[in-house]
């Protein structure tokens, strides 16, 4: 692996070691959410698998450049443990400003968002459901 | 960590030994640095017959006479005095021009430059084979037509225009023709006596000499006319003043000798490589190679790959120094214009690779480029999600 000053150390780390990346293991209390950049130039799958209300493991399938495929490295750390209102709560903002994604990709992190949201939406047992 | 295989030979070269040898010996106080304007004087006179003896090294490679070669800063300038000097100085006779949407942006750029002065370019469609055919240069041609432009190897896909064809119909209609040669001088034979070709735009940088000098070799039977970009000393008969870089000047008439010593051999090993290179990719799922597969100079092997994101690969295989077709590799900051000229979608021009090899590139460089493009292709695919359509 070579530096690359174009990106930053945790977006490299993440891309050549892609940890996150897969799916959820088993059938029962997964979900996988999808998400589509209008344009095609990126998308992703989150699965995650869900018991008693929270992600007990994350994972992801992503097509994109280096920055996105890094978030959504990052997102199924960041989702690990959370409840479904923490998930539909969550913010691209957030991967942003811990990976230092410069302006001009943010527009990338908002399909990583749309995933994200059709994880809520796609949440098993929402009434049972503590959130 | 592993040295960097460099695969980027049509965007530079390293610099050949013994042309940096040719290039030291007018450097330094003891060596031929003169200004060779200075002919006065005895270290002037030896400065002046460098420049001489380059002139003739270069003009050998191409097919010309000596007094034809215009020394300039590189391509981008030859190109630039060509179209612009060529435009204006035959603005009496038409203003009309033809070019093609492939051509490399110091020819683009001068004759949008020159359409908002009131000239009309027609801007000609490659086939999907990045090939122009000389029937659609004859098509658009008119009474007013004074130009045509036409690369000879682009820089993109190494695909050989038949520049030999379109100079015998431009010489019949008495209409200029103008050849980047950038990619092609040195790798090809080049003649521009026997093809007819008016104006030759020439670098040193892309055949092992240095950076920063170029020609544009000028045809002088009968005189073209041209106005200069340049104004100041009258250097080079008026046509681009400012002192010569004696130096660079030197390295290129080396470089060129070198070249024409060498070209047949290191056509044939380079173009070997280049079809190992071809037969070991060809076989991924989903990889095209763009451009003709026959009509193609040695070194240059492009290649689009369906379903890898352009950006992702080029930094997957940081250890291989090669240039891609994607939005980010540009300075433009879109995805490759020759290849979306070409009939490439968007995204197989974005996952667009340019792997260009040289005279420094081995058969073991090959085997490992191969190796690590297909295993980052394979990674990066084990990780995408399926197309939507696919996904049902």
């Amino acid at each position: 692996m070579h530096a690359d000053p174009r990106y930053g150390a945790e977006v490299l780390r993440r891309f050549h070691e892609l940890p996150g990346a897969g799916d959820a293991t088993g059938d029962a209390g997964v979900i996988n959410a999808r998400a589509d950049a209008a344009d095609d130039g990126a998308r992703v799958v989150l699965s995650l698998r869900i018991e008693r209300g929270v992600v007990v493991e994350a994972r992801f399938r992503a097509y994109g450049c280096p920055y996105f495929i890094a978030a959504a490295s990052w997102l199924t750390d960041r989702l690990g443990g959370a409840t479904r209102r923490e998930v539909a709560e969550w913010d691209w903002r957030e991967a942003a400003e811990a990976l230092e994604i410069p302006p001009a990709r943010f527009g990338r992190l908002i399909t990583l968002q749309d995933a994200v949201r059709a994880a809520a939406a796609a949440w098993p047992g929402t009434a049972a459901t503590a959130v | 960590m592993m040295d960097t295989i460099y695969l980027d030979n049509a965007a530079t070269t390293p610099v050949d030994p013994r042309v940096v040898e040719e290039m030291l010996a007018c450097m330094g106080s003891g060596a031929d640095f003169a200004n060779a304007s200075s002919v006065s004087h005895e270290p002037g006179r030896r400065a002046s017959a460098r420049i001489e003896a380059a002139r003739s090294a270069v003009a050998v490679l191409v097919g010309a006479a000596p007094e034809q070669i215009v020394w300039t800063s590189g391509a981008t300038e030859a190109n630039n005095l060509a179209i612009f000097g060529a435009a204006r100085f035959h603005r009496s006779k038409g203003t009309h021009i033809v070019t093609s949407r492939t051509e490399h942006p110091s020819v683009l750029d001068p004759c949008r430059r020159l359409e908002r002065e009131g000239f009309e370019v027609s801007y000609l469609h490659p086939g999907p084979d990045g090939i122009v055919e000389p029937p659609q240069v004859e098509a658009a041609l008119r009474q007013d037509t004074i130009l045509v432009s036409l690369m000879h190897v682009n820089n993109e896909t190494g695909v050989i225009q038949d520049v030999r064809e379109v100079g015998r119909m431009c010489r019949a209609r008495e209409v200029l023709l103008h050849v980047d040669a950038a990619q092609s001088a040195g790798k090809l034979d080049l003649d521009v006596l026997g093809d007819r070709i008016d104006l030759l735009a020439l670098t040193a940088h892309k055949l092992n000499g240095p950076k920063g000098v170029g020609a544009l070799c000028v045809r002088r039977e009968p005189r073209l006319g041209l106005v200069p970009l340049m104004y100041g000393g009258g250097q080079e008969r008026g046509l681009r003043s400012g002192t010569l870089p004696t130096h660079q000047i030197a390295g290129f008439g080396a470089a060129c000798r070198i070249a024409a010593a060498e070209m047949t051999e290191e056509g044939a090993r380079v173009t070997h490589l280049r079809e190992r290179l071809w037969s070991a990719l060809a076989t991924l799922p989903g990889i095209w190679l763009n451009g003709s597969e026959h009509r193609r100079a040695p070194g240059i092997l492009n290649v689009s790959i369906e379903d890898v994101e352009g950006e992702s690969l080029l930094l997957a295989l940081s250890d291989l120094a090669l240039s891609s077709g994607s939005a980010c590799a540009t300075l433009r900051g879109e995805p490759s214009y020759v290849l979306r000229a070409l009939g490439r979608s968007e995204q197989l021009a974005q996952g667009s690779l340019r792997i260009s090899l040289g005279r420094y590139t081995s058969a073991d460089d090959i085997e490992r480029a191969a190796m690590r493009i297909r295993a980052e292709v394979e990674r990066l695919r084990a990780i995408a999600p399926p197309l939507a359509a696919a996904a049902g």
